[in-house]
């Protein structure tokens, strides 16, 4: 069984615990060894740029530190933002040794050291290098006849990265989705920002960018949405009434982890994913006489 | 007299540059700046400098802090004085509010918080430089 | 007294760590400002931005909205013929303006940073109602209510725990922030 060092970052632990059941669950039906860093700290999401960027990647290097220290290689993390900002700073750490050595002398008060020589991935990419589509095909043992689902990639999964097999349009989470039983959808959007923190900070551009999705998605007659990161499940699923408010329509569709419909799949019981309420594909949706 | 000291302003406020180098070279002093961190090590590589004036907030973040450490490092830079001249404290205040900028981080020799007053710049500079003759003519 | 250094230059410096090219490189063929999702929502697209900088428009630049407009989602980087990091010159001039105290009054991003850094630098983690408390005064009353509204329903929904966590070796952990931002005692 793989070992992994594993990063769910804060989130997990709240707006998103149906993230991290799901998660678990669906590592262990597919032989995945998750093993949570002991004691790790906020990756800093896209907060702390704007103060300091060397602090920034002094608290990610921290999570890096600790990972190293067990001895795995990869350390993966669900969450898109936790992912980009361990994926770079791994990535400068390695490049700049001034920066690498400046911020080793602050871990000296953790009694930590990094070196940046881990591969640093995103769990959806571990589930398909590492498992494989055939190996997920033959678990999914209830697969997801007639569910349209609109895969979304967001923005950090795939961006700023130029190494990726396709930036503009990746196919991967599609492939996924096949595996499954599904059936991904074709829409543009897939790749365009949820608005991510402007949730807050500029509330009318979020619930805009937000609007543009769910009716892209909804226009292409989805059955789910399912998402690869904490902030865009949550801009996509909590604030749909916002939406509906702000804009007059009456959006009215599920927001899912895409580990939470591959454990349907490989036929977990929904409460252990998280799931309150199963998506229905709308053709089985008993019309009402 | 002596030939002109030779100063290093590290600070990436260009007006604030233009303020202290013009303090600076109406007291004799030969001023060269540098508005980065890198730029700067490679100047002060390159040239021989008596005193080096250091900022800390630039570029990514206090990499005024991180650049001092590496001085104190290096060989043929480790004597040089350093005066840094910061306004941190201003800068992310809201981050430990009140408090002062602590005085461990690394070896300097003098730190000063912006603004300063162009008196009290000419004799910290002077100060820093006559100190740093005297350690040279002390037998090691 | 002139200034020797140019603005696209003082901008450039603070972003030089990340290798993109210089901002001066660029065309100005609009390719960030069609592909931005929030540029309906700025007060310059990032085009006019660029533009901006390399015209030495200083006090306009610091009082507009727009980089505290950019969601960091890297599309215009992804982008840039010209190979521009435009996405980190947004984290730039955020810091820019955050360093320098200047940015437009009813902005809610330089709080929220504000916000967010803080708390980490206290708890080690994330964790949303304690962050709320620095950005919900700007909000208008329809916005509270709705906050509310939202923040009660995850709660209900076991989404959201009452309870912040820490991370244990958190004295370590500030004592490492002090060796990187030399601010407070050195406890």
């Amino acid at each position: 069984m793989k070992q992994y060092a594993y990063y769910p970052g804060c989130s997990l632990e709240s707006l998103a615990k149906d993230y991290q059941l799901s998660t678990k669950e669906v590592a262990r039906a597919l032989d995945l060894e998750l093993k949570e860093i002991e004691d790790w700290n906020c990756c800093g999401a896209t907060a702390y740029f704007p103060v300091d960027e060397m602090l920034a990647y002094t608290l990610v290097a921290r999570n890096l530190a600790i990972a190293e220290k067990t001895g795995l290689t990869d350390f993966v993390a669900p969450c898109s933002a936790c992912f980009k900002n361990a994926y770079y700073t791994n990535a400068y750490l390695k490049k700049d040794p001034d920066l690498a050595e400046h911020i080793n002398f602050a871990l000296e008060e953790d009694h930590l050291h990094v070196d940046g020589k881990l591969n640093v991935r995103h769990l959806i990419e571990v589930i398909l290098e590492d498992v494989g589509l055939e190996e997920i095909k033959t678990k999914a043992v209830h697969p997801l006849k007639g569910l349209r689902v609109a895969p979304y990639y967001g923005c950090q999964l795939l961006r700023p990265r130029k190494d990726h097999e396709n930036v503009e349009n990746p196919r991967f989470f599609e492939e996924l989705l096949s595996a499954i039983g599904a059936e991904p959808l074709e829409y543009s959007s897939k790749a365009r920002c949820c608005g991510a923190s402007l949730i807050i900070t500029n509330r009318r551009a979020a619930l805009e960018m937000v609007r543009i999705l769910l009716k892209d998605a909804i226009d292409h007659e989805a059955d789910v949405i399912a998402t690869t990161c904490p902030m865009c499940n949550v801009n996509l699923e909590v604030y749909q009434n916002q939406v509906n408010q702000e804009f007059g329509t009456q959006y009215s569709i599920p927001v899912m982890y895409f580990t939470q419909l591959m454990g349907m799949a490989l036929n977990i019981p929904s409460r252990r994913l998280g799931i309150t309420k199963e998506p229905v594909p709308k053709a089985q949706v008993p019309v009402p006489s | 007299m002596n030939a002109k000291k030779k100063l290093i302003i590290i600070d990436d406020d260009p007006d604030f540059v233009s303020g202290i180098k013009s303090v600076l070279e109406k007291a004799e002093y030969n001023v060269d700046a540098a508005y980065n961190p890198k730029d700067g090590f490679q100047a002060l590589q390159a040239g021989k400098y008596d005193l080096l004036l250091l900022d800390i907030m630039m570029g990514r973040g206090a990499e005024g802090v991180a650049l001092a450490r590496k001085i104190r490092k290096d060989p043929k830079l480790r004597e040089m004085p350093v005066l840094i001249i910061t306004g941190v404290r201003e800068q992310i205040a809201f981050l430990f509010p009140g408090q002062a900028v602590h005085p461990n981080f690394v070896d300097v020799d003098e730190l000063v918080e912006k603004p300063i007053e162009p008196k009290l710049l000419l004799e910290k500079v002077s100060a820093l430089l006559k100190a740093a003759e005297e350690k040279k003519l002390q037998p090691q | 007294m002139a200034v020797e250094l140019s603005f696209s230059k003082e901008i450039a410096n603070m972003m030089y760590a990340t290798h993109g090219n210089p901002i001066t490189n660029c065309l100005q063929c609009g390719t960030c400002s069609g592909t931005c999702p929030a540029a309906e929502f700025m007060d310059h697209t990032p085009r006019v931005m660029i533009g901006m900088i390399g015209a030495d428009l200083k006090d306009e630049v610091l009082a507009s909205n727009t980089y505290w407009t950019c969601a960091s989602c890297y599309h215009c980087t992804v982008r840039c013929p010209a190979g521009i990091d435009i996405a980190d010159m947004m984290y730039a001039l955020k810091r820019y303006s955050m360093w320098k105290s200047r940015y437009k009054e009813d902005l809610i991003g330089p709080d929220f940073s504000e916000g967010f850094v803080k708390m980490i630098v206290n708890s080690g983690k994330s964790f949303e109602p304690i962050l709320a408390t620095t950005y919900l005064p700007k909000f208008s009353a329809s916005q509270l209510v709705q906050e509310a509204l939202t923040a009660t329903g995850l709660v209900l929904k076991g989404k959201m725990p009452l309870l912040p966590k820490k991370i244990k070796r958190l004295k370590n952990f500030q004592r490492m922030v002090k060796r990187i931002i030399p601010l407070g005692g050195s406890s």
